[in-house]
């Protein structure tokens, strides 16, 4: 029912219709000609089958632009479009089969050259389909969104694979002027005017036209950091006698940077243009070089310290890098990790942890020279460190350069310098600056830089190096037979600029009492020529000595007494005083058939001047007639002769002497083994046994005895609160219980409950 | 069986023979009345022991650090006298032939 209103705007839309298609033309030509237009383009933007020969047929270029000038006049265009699409969407499967049949060669062989082929029947099918530009930009724009939203939604993940393995085979090409099978020969016909440089050129157009740079635009970046991350794994890693950085900028100058021209540059005219098309990716994968050396260098970093010397170039690539990159939470991360598992543990050597820290110093103040990192990393060393028993005495043993140990940890070419200490810091300087931006709260600028400086600081006070010292120097001085110490004398000397002056006076006295025995003994030499030669020692000014008192029989007696007579004369108002468990005698013994040298300490020396009055001695009988010697030092001392084969030992604490020798030792008098008996006792107490010994004295003196006899049974703290009171006492509780523990051991008390008591003797 | 000793090399530590060491053997020693430094150290002012700071012998059997005692007599408040007993101090000859005749 349609009312007239409704007729005659249907009519006007019918009469406006004819008139836009009848382009004001006679009768119905107009329309007849439109239609014509119409048939032939769509006709000529029928999406053909590339596989049908009889598609691909002569188009008059002349005839279709008319056409299209027609529609487009007639504002048909849209709907043509529309049409297209359609059309395009209908034949789509003929570019699926493709894709699929293609992706199932790749899927079976892994050979790039389908991808290859893939890339340019997709290529191909674009180009045939494409509508002329004549039709106008949107339809091209529109054609080409419908184009690759099909294609990508075809594509199986696969493809992805192989891209990448394709992308990558490009790296190969760079230097290479001759294509690969997979690339065709005739270069793919629009070409910018630039020299074709390199064979790939046709296939990065070909994924420019395809919008596969944009689209893969992140595979293929990583296709390059991948190559990047192999070329530094293969030639950096282990590699740290030389500076890695620069080869690899210049390998990126001369490989990749080539390479990124492809997907990056390649529509640049001139150089100068590619440069500043390269500038942002450029600086992305020099960022990516930096990387990835400073994440190898920092999983190295743990032997890159102990290498040290030699990795100096490691550790500057490293530098340069971290400046770059902010990896520097990782490297700390990674070495603190790194130490724990392979520095801290027990079974490491202490002298080799403080090897290691050295290093760790030396390495972290060339990569940091502020010394964040370090302090960072050296924080649980020092604090493990200050854990051990023997640290200090590790650290003084090369202090005074070991001996033993070639390598001291004292470089030789460092300026010696006193200790530093730590300074406030002074705002007033004009060079201030602040702590840097990732220092931790307890970080100080002003740490002590040398490396004796920051070991000694491991340890609140520097009292206990210089007590370390002393009995290290004590030791030294003791064992020297030959009167040349000027290397302790030098040792001293440079100490004394580290410790100062004050903190080395005990050692100038014990040197002073090196000299004044050797000036002494000239003096008594010349009077009278004596086998012995004693170093004279001042007392209170060496560690406590071992010691122990028993008496030299038969000649020895004779030779100190001698001696002692002689000093008397010289210095008439002083006395000598023997310490008879220390020193060495060289002696030889005759025997009926055979003569034994040997070097012992006085106590050996003592036991067999006794057993050449009598042939059989027991231990005891031994003992008594020296005086008061322990048992094991005394069954020690037999030993030594049983084991020179002097002596037999025929059980029973009884030892015969052996006039001739048994079987099982050389009896030719021809052959004397040379027996060196190395002391294994220190003739000085270490710091822990001289500790022990004071705390004797608290017991002695009846403060802790007393205590417990008073008061019954006693809590650990209630007793450590009490010797406070007396004179001196600096022991901690832990020192203290110790100290009980090794009074209970010995039967003096006994525990319950954290209850100490008297045992009931 | 001979033992020939060939050479000995011995350990050694001097005291000041003041007549009445022989008592203490392993205790700290006497003490100088004075600085209550032992004898065989050295006075407060010294810093090497023995001959450099040596000791003094009174009249009534006192002994000193020869330095302290020389700074105490310096000092008008001792009225030259022994500051253990009080007595006018009289500097003894030293004991040398008195230990000599001993020996």
């Amino acid at each position: 029912m349609a009312t007239e209103a409704l007729q005659r705007q249907i009519q006007g839309k019918w009469q406006n219709s004819f008139a836009r298609l009848n382009r004001d033309q006679q009768g119905i030509t107009g329309l007849l000609g439109f239609s014509e237009s119409w048939t032939l383009a769509t006709d000529f933007l029928h999406p053909r089958d590339l596989n049908d020969p009889k598609a691909n047929r002569e188009w008059d270029m002349t005839q279709v632009r008319n056409a299209v000038e027609t529609l487009s006049r007639s504002k048909m265009l849209p709907l043509l479009l529309e049409n297209f699409l359609e059309e395009m969407r209908k034949q789509q499967y003929l570019i699926t089969n493709d894709v699929n049949e293609l992706m199932r060669q790749y899927e079976n062989t892994e050979d790039i050259h389908h991808i290859a082929r893939l890339i340019y029947r997709l290529l191909e099918w674009y180009r045939a389909w494409v509508p002329i530009s004549e039709l106008g930009h949107t339809i091209l724009s529109a054609y080409t969104l419908t184009f690759q939203t099909h294609i990508y939604s075809t594509l199986p993940p696969s493809f992805s694979r192989g891209f990448k393995q394709l992308i990558n085979a490009t790296f190969d090409l760079a230097g290479t002027r001759t294509a690969p099978p997979w690339i065709p020969p005739t270069p793919a016909p629009l070409q910018s005017s630039l020299p074709i440089p390199r064979p790939d050129l046709p296939l990065w157009s070909s994924f420019e036209q395809l919008g596969m740079l944009d689209r893969y635009e992140s595979l293929i970046s990583s296709v390059c950091y991948e190559h990047i991350e192999a070329h530094i794994l293969e030639t950096c890693t282990r590699k740290w006698g030389e500076r890695m950085l620069q080869p690899l900028r210049e390998w990126m100058t001369n490989k990749i940077v080539p390479w990124m021209v492809m997907p990056y540059a390649r529509g640049a005219r001139t150089a100068e243009e590619a440069r500043s098309m390269l500038q942002g990716v450029g600086s992305r994968f020099d960022f990516h070089v930096c990387k990835t050396l400073s994440d190898l260098r920092t999983r190295e970093i743990f032997d890159i310290i102990i290498d040290f010397p030699d990795s100096q170039p490691a550790l500057e690539d490293l530098k340069e890098c971290l400046q770059r990159v902010d990896q520097r939470s990782q490297l700390v991360q990674t070495l603190r990790k790194a130490n724990r598992k392979r520095l801290l543990h027990p079974g490491a050597d202490t002298k080799d942890i403080i090897a290691q820290y050295v290093s760790i110093i030396r390495c972290l103040r060339l990569v940091d020279p502020p010394g964040v990192l370090l302090f960072k990393v050296a924080d649980p060393i020092r604090r493990y460190l200050r854990e051990r028993p023997d640290t200090i005495r590790c650290i003084v043993a090369s202090l005074v350069g070991d001996g033993e140990s070639g390598d001291s940890l004292v470089d030789e070419n460092e300026p010696i310098q006193p200790l530093q200490q730590m300074q406030v810091e002074d705002y007033t300087d004009p060079s201030w600056e602040p702590e840097p931006i990732d220092a931790g709260p307890d970080f100080r600028t002003n740490k002590p830089s040398d490396v004796i400086s920051t070991l000694v600081s491991i340890y609140d006070s520097k009292d206990l190096f210089v007590r370390e010292l002393q009995v290290l120097l004590a030791q030294r001085l003791l064992a020297i037979t030959d009167g040349n110490f000027d290397r302790e004398r030098r040792n001293i000397e440079i100490l004394k600029i580290r410790f100062g002056e004050a903190a080395l006076q005990v050692c100038e006295v014990m040197l002073r009492d090196m000299t004044d025995s050797k000036r002494i003994d000239q003096h008594v030499q010349s009077q009278k020529n004596m086998i012995l030669r004693p170093t004279i020692i001042s007392r209170h000014f060496w560690p406590p000595l071992q010691a122990g008192k028993f008496t030299m029989p038969g000649q020895f007696k004779q030779i100190q007494d001698d001696y002692a007579s002689e000093f008397h004369l010289f210095k008439p108002d002083k006395m000598l005083r023997w310490l008879p468990l220390l020193g060495t005698i060289h002696l030889e013994i005759e025997l009926e058939d055979r003569t034994v040298p040997a070097d012992v300490p006085p106590l050996e020396a003592a036991f067999i001047e006794l057993f050449s009055q009598r042939d059989t001695w027991t231990v005891d009988e031994l003992v008594a007639s020296v005086g008061s010697v322990d048992r094991p030092a005394a069954i020690k001392a037999l030993t030594t002769w049983v084991d020179l084969g002097v002596l037999k030992d025929e059980g029973g604490n009884r030892y015969r002497l052996l006039e001739v020798a048994e079987d099982g030792f050389s009896s030719s008098s021809g052959a004397p083994r040379p027996a060196r008996i190395v002391e294994e006792v220190p003739a000085v107490l270490t710091v822990e046994q001289q500790q022990a010994d004071q705390m004797k004295v608290y017991w002695k003196a009846c403060f802790i005895e007393g205590m417990l006899t008073n008061l019954g049974m006693l809590p650990l703290d209630r007793i450590q609160t009490m010797l406070k009171f007396a004179p001196g006492y600096d022991r901690t509780v832990e020192q203290l219980g110790a100290f009980m523990e090794a009074a209970r051991r010995e039967g003096l008390v006994t525990a319950s409950n954290g209850l100490w008591k008297l045992s009931k003797r | 069986m001979k033992v020939h000793v060939k050479n000995w090399h011995a350990i050694a530590q001097w005291r000041w023979d003041t007549g009445a060491a022989d008592a203490d053997d392993d205790g700290e020693g006497d003490v100088c009345g004075i600085c209550r430094v032992p004898y065989e150290g050295c006075c407060p002012s010294c810093k090497m022991p023995g001959d450099d700071c040596p000791l003094i012998w009174g009249e009534c059997s006192h002994v000193f650090h020869m330095h302290c005692l020389l700074q105490w007599i310096g000092t008008s408040s001792s009225k030259q006298q022994c500051p253990m007993d009080r007595r006018p101090w009289v500097t003894a000859e030293r004991k040398v032939d008195r230990t000599n005749n001993a020996r």
